[in-house]
């Protein structure tokens, strides 16, 4: 090459590299440097107590239950997603009656795309409100009002919803996955678009039925962004934070009813901010990491499959 | 992609046109087993634009309801279809916070995509030593939770303002640099597999033509990569719109006489709280309406763009 | 940090504070502490200063306000900022309102930067005990100490309304000012009641046979606020608190596991459990936010809410102008250590003044000019609530009839009132407590192992 390549690349990377290092990883490896002490998050004053938050934290039954709490997430938000938004990108592509070419969406598809995506700019602070109406308890929620009306409850004794322990946490991932539908919806429905037409002509000449199509053609071809997807839901199941600081029972950023709905994030912030505790908290901030750091390889590797080109 | 662009961009009305040139024996053989799926999923899709709409509807009733119904029922109905709801709320400062977002979100999203493609470009198409320990470094970023990094991230924007009071808390660049690095991971990840997809041919052709690095960088593969950096860039307009710890963090006001710098998260927070505090629920749908509409029209008006942008992403 | 959207308020009327714990844990300690007198190393004020200026206020030296801006909104500190200037011409305040204290201040005090003074209060507070821990709040007996404004023959500790000063002791030394006084009890609506001919019951007899025939009308006989299980526990505190006398609270207050085995306890909470068994409660309420319920509180679907004294400014705008609300003191049962018309009530809004305030002396300054009456007056006006100062409201400033109704309370309980410190205190303690009750309002708990867990809770400590 004519020109010299390192000054290039140097040039090129280090304004991102420096960035990243000063706001992004020398903080990170701070909170790892707290997490070795008992500091209050009031002061500047702390004392170095080595793994003993560590040792606490494995003690700690509140936190297990926040842990499982997010596996659970971590399992049944990506797939809940994924496949509601899957059936809803292959419905509005290739679902519908055939047309001029045989393969296309249902009637409306161009609509019912954009209005699903609407959730996703909505600002988180909006959700709140919302869904704290949605759930209300007596017959003024939304849900609950439509309930009774349609005679599926007793009007004296409504559903809980949030404050039903045995469904907290499945109220807070509906939340979750009707906002986040629309986005996967829209991703999927362009990596179908992707697909040529002639193989799920080919597939149709062959006999094959829609629903057929779909699991023999439509999800291998689209492995690859399903994996993407999985990535970013997982991250969005890992932190939960807002909502469930929000909406859910229980003083200081929810979690309740009894811990019913408590994830890690709420419980890190109630330590840090509540209980006067950053260095305990920062230990569990640690341990966040790592979890998140192996759940992601191990999904990685698991899912890796060869790409299909076509 | 070309051949069913129509499907992407219509517009929100009911796609209605009959179908032309229809072979009946086709038609017969494709809707086996479909008619039971048919009426399904067309009352699921219903429903759930239903349940999308619904809602929205109801958050704009609220700026007309008073206290006393936001409070008895969500199911209350207006009676009076006044607006001052809307202007308590935007006294309260909503255009404020929205043009506060607008000023940061364009600063952090040309700045994020331009450092974020030229890194993930010199990672994906030049090798170096090194190489791949830059790439998984900026990647691993995107596994730590936010929250983990406040505090010590809140004293390094500090440490920044002894340079210039620019960088530091409750200013515009400093947080709109913080914005940037925690994109970065996202950023790189994506545009990085998208350069390594982008053919050579065209790059080396500009290289023996005499280019520079530098400007074959911008004048051949940015354009080239354009709808990759319209998708990840739509990507991080939507991230960076919902943040909320980090300005909550970062773009406080430290004392009664400095501007307030928060962004829409935070003003509608305040507002909710405030309302919760002393019963003023009408200005908080008001000010959750004049959030929303902007947005939405936006969105209205450019989803063919996003939809088509996300759709040239995934075709490496 | 703050946390999101936490609009659930109420945390806001968190007095911070004291510590009595220590008292019954640990006597000696106190004593101890009490006998070094006020003035300990770290964190007491300069006092050099004349009777006019006891703190050596400098007009050159601006002033640094937070003012929480909740329930009490933030104008009300405005004429307190005047007054300032008026005392120390040519002085500049900068005045910060936020509802989010904790996302603006917590840096800041971990920088040594913190404000001069600050109404440390509401759901984003700073927890008065951690900040004391880490030997940030200075030690207000200055303050006790120094003349009353509108009478310089008096000390400040002299004007204050009983207790005020004990929910503001952590180990013997006072850290806050909890400025407002609030009183917790039963809520009505007058008219409703004098409509219907009930009689607002006394004893807890009564309460249950009112309830029947109130339910019989068609409305629900009670309701509380769900979502935040401490108004329930004002009730289920208060009742357990008369049954067992100021001795019990102050042994509940200390983490004492034995005060748990106090039949009081058990005799209380199973008064209250009747509430569920009998279904007397309004559907849905165990799940509603504060604004939900009190909204049907205020819309006539149920009879009795508790709550604290700020309830009638909160609901003005909801409350229907013939509504005349009424306060009620928690019913007894028999065999009550305390009187009938004994109220729970105390001192709530903490304002600290930080150890690292540049302007000290000006932060200590603005809480005495907060304790005159023109400033009080000025509060009970604009935020419809009394201040811990005595005789701190002109007669003349019209009340509410709310606030009057728990005014009058208040004087017909004399000496007869008490308070709980834990929920300051304790905040670990507390959370426990409140998990349990809204187990037990839920009937997922019984009384026995709601008494259990109380008991529990007692070794949670933060």
């Amino acid at each position: 090459m004519r020109h010299r390549k390192y000054p290039f690349i140097v040039g090129f990377l280090i304004i991102p590299i420096v960035l990243y290092l000063v706001l992004v990883i020398w903080p990170y490896l701070q909170t790892f440097g707290y997490s070795l002490t008992d500091w209050s998050g009031a002061s500047q004053t702390m004392h170095f107590v080595g793994l003993r938050n560590y040792t606490q934290l494995f003690g700690d039954s509140v936190f297990r239950t926040a842990l499982l709490h997010n596996l659970l997430l971590l399992v049944l938000l990506p797939i809940a997603t994924i496949l509601l938004s899957l059936f809803f990108a292959f419905m509005l592509n290739v679902g519908g009656r055939g047309g001029t070419g045989g393969v296309q969406g249902v009637r409306g598809a161009g609509f019912y795309k954009v209005i699903f995506f609407f959730p996703q700019v909505l600002s988180v602070a909006i959700l709140s409100v919302l869904f704290q109406a949605v759930y209300r308890t007596d017959q003024g929620g939304l849900l609950n009002g439509v309930l009774v009306k349609l005679g599926l409850e007793n009007a004296n004794h409504p559903w809980q919803w949030l404050a039903d322990p045995n469904l907290a946490l499945w109220c807070v991932m509906g939340v979750l996955v009707w906002s986040g539908v629309g986005f996967y919806l829209v991703l999927f429905s362009a990596a179908m678009q992707s697909i040529p037409k002639d193989i799920y002509e080919a597939a149709l000449l062959d006999g094959a039925k829609r629903t057929q199509t779909f699991f023999t053609i439509t999800l291998p071809l689209l492995w690859e962004t399903v994996q993407t997807a999985w990535v970013y839901l997982a991250i969005a199941a890992m932190d939960a934070f807002a909502l469930v600081s929000t909406m859910t029972q229980g003083a200081y950023y929810g979690g309740g009813p009894n811990y019913h709905s408590e994830v890690m994030s709420t419980y890190l912030m109630r330590n840090f901010i509540t209980f006067g505790k950053a260095g305990y908290a920062c230990a569990m901030g640690v341990v966040i990491f790592f979890i998140t750091l192996i759940l992601s390889v191990v999904s990685l590797r698991v899912t890796r499959r060869e790409r299909i080109e076509y | 992609m070309t051949t069913n662009a129509d499907l992407t961009t219509e517009v929100p009305a009911p796609r209605d046109h009959p179908a032309p040139a229809r072979k009946p024996a086709r038609e017969q053989r494709f809707a086996d087993g479909g008619g039971v799926l048919n009426v399904f999923s067309h009352g699921f899709l219903a429903l759930w634009a239903v349940m999308i709409i619904g809602p929205l509807v109801w958050i704009v009733l609220g700026s007309f309801k008073t206290d006393a119904q936001i409070g008895g029922s969500a199911w209350a109905w207006p009676a009076h279809w006044g607006f001052s709801a809307f202007s308590y709320a935007w006294h309260q400062g909503i255009a404020h916070y929205f043009a506060n977002t607008l000023i940061v979100l364009v600063g952090s999203v040309t700045l994020t995509m331009l450092l974020g493609s030229m890194a993930a470009y010199v990672l994906a198409r030049y090798a170096f030593p090194g190489n791949r320990i830059i790439y998984f470094f900026f990647v691993a970023g995107a596994m730590f939770p936010v929250y983990l990094a406040l505090v010590p991230l809140f004293f390094m924007v500090k440490n920044l303002g002894q340079i210039s009071p620019l960088l530091g808390l409750n200013s515009y660049l400093g947080l709109i640099l913080v914005y940037v690095a925690y994109s970065l991971p996202f950023t790189v990840f994506f545009m990085y597999s998208f350069f390594r997809s982008l053919p050579t041919a065209v790059h080396e052709a500009a290289m023996i033509d005499g280019c520079s690095h530098t400007r074959a960088f911008f004048q051949v593969m940015v354009p080239m990569a354009k709808s990759g950096l319209i998708s990840v860039g739509i990507f991080n307009v939507l991230g960076q719109w919902n943040q909320y710890l980090l300005p909550v963090t970062l773009m406080q006001q430290q004392h009664g006489g400095d501007p307030d710098h928060s962004v829409l998260t935070q003003g509608l927070i305040n507002l909710a709280q405030q309302s919760g505090y002393a019963s003023n629920f009408p200005a908080l749908f008001a000010g959750m309406t004049i959030a929303m509409l902007p947005v939405l029209v936006v969105y209205l008006s450019f989803q063919r763009q996003v939809q088509a942008g996300l759709t040239s992403a995934t075709l490496k | 940090m703050g946390s999101a959207t936490e609009y659930n308020r109420r945390d806001i009327f968190k007095r911070a504070a004291a510590l009595t714990v220590m008292a019954a844990a640990g006597g000696p300690l106190v004593a101890a502490c009490a006998a070094s007198g006020g003035s300990g190393s770290g964190g007491s004020a300069p006092t050099t200063g004349s009777a006019d200026n006891p703190f050596g206020v400098k007009s050159s030296d601006p002033l640094d306000v937070v003012i929480f801006d909740g329930g009490y909104g933030a104008d009300y500190a405005k004429p307190i900022e005047d007054i300032y200037k008026r005392s120390y011409a040519g002085s500049t305040i900068s005045q910060l309102a936020t509802q989010d204290i904790s996302g603006k201040l917590q840096p800041r005090f971990n920088a040594g930067n913190p404000p001069d003074v600050i109404d440390d209060s509401g759901a984003q507070q700073m927890k008065i005990d951690v900040l004391q821990k880490a030997g940030q709040l200075t030690d207000l007996t200055v303050l006790l100490d120094a003349p009353y404004r509108d009478d310089p023959s008096k000390k400040i500790r002299d004007v204050l309304l009983p207790g005020t000063i004990d929910q503001g002791t952590i180990a013997g030394k006072m850290y806050s000012l909890n400025y407002v006084y609030t009183v917790y009890g039963l809520w009505y609506s007058n008219k409703l009641f004098t409509e219907k001919g009930w009689t607002p019951p006394k004893t807890w007899d009564d309460f249950v046979s009112l309830s029947a025939t109130i339910k019989q009308a068609g409305i629900a006989p009670f309701c509380h606020q769900g979502k935040y299980p401490y108004y329930a526990n004002f009730m289920i505190m208060g009742m357990i608190a008369k049954q067992g006398g100021p001795d019990l609270v102050a042994r509940i207050d200390a983490l004492d596991p034995a005060a748990w085995d106090d039949p009081a306890v058990l005799a209380g909470i199973s008064a209250f459990y009747e509430i569920m068994q009998k279904d007397y409660l309004l559907p849905g309420t165990n799940g509603m936010t504060h604004t939900e319920s009190q909204t049907a509180w205020c819309q006539g679907k149920a009879a009795f809410i508790p709550c604290g004294s700020w309830l009638e400014n909160e609901m003005i705008k909801i409350t229907p102008a013939d509504f005349d609300m009424a306060f009620l003191p928690f019913p007894v049962l028999a065999g009550a250590k305390m009187p009938q018309n004994a109220v729970q009530a105390g001192a709530g809004e903490p304002f600290v003044v930080p150890t690292k305030a540049r302007n000290q002396a000006g932060g200590l300054e603005f809480l005495r000019v907060m304790l005159t009456k023109e400033a009080s007056g000025k509060f009970a006006s604009t935020a419809n609530s009394l201040t811990v100062l005595k005789d701190g409201v002109d007669p003349s400033v019209p009340l509410k009839p709310g606030t009057k109704s728990s005014a009058a309370a208040v004087t017909a309980a004399g000496a007869a009132t008490f308070n709980y410190t834990y929920r300051d205190l304790q905040t670990a303690y507390d959370l426990a407590l409140q998990n349990a009750t809204n187990e037990l309002v839920n009937s997922r708990m019984t009384p026995q192992q709601w008494v259990a867990a109380g008991k529990a809770a007692t070794s949670s400590k933060v």
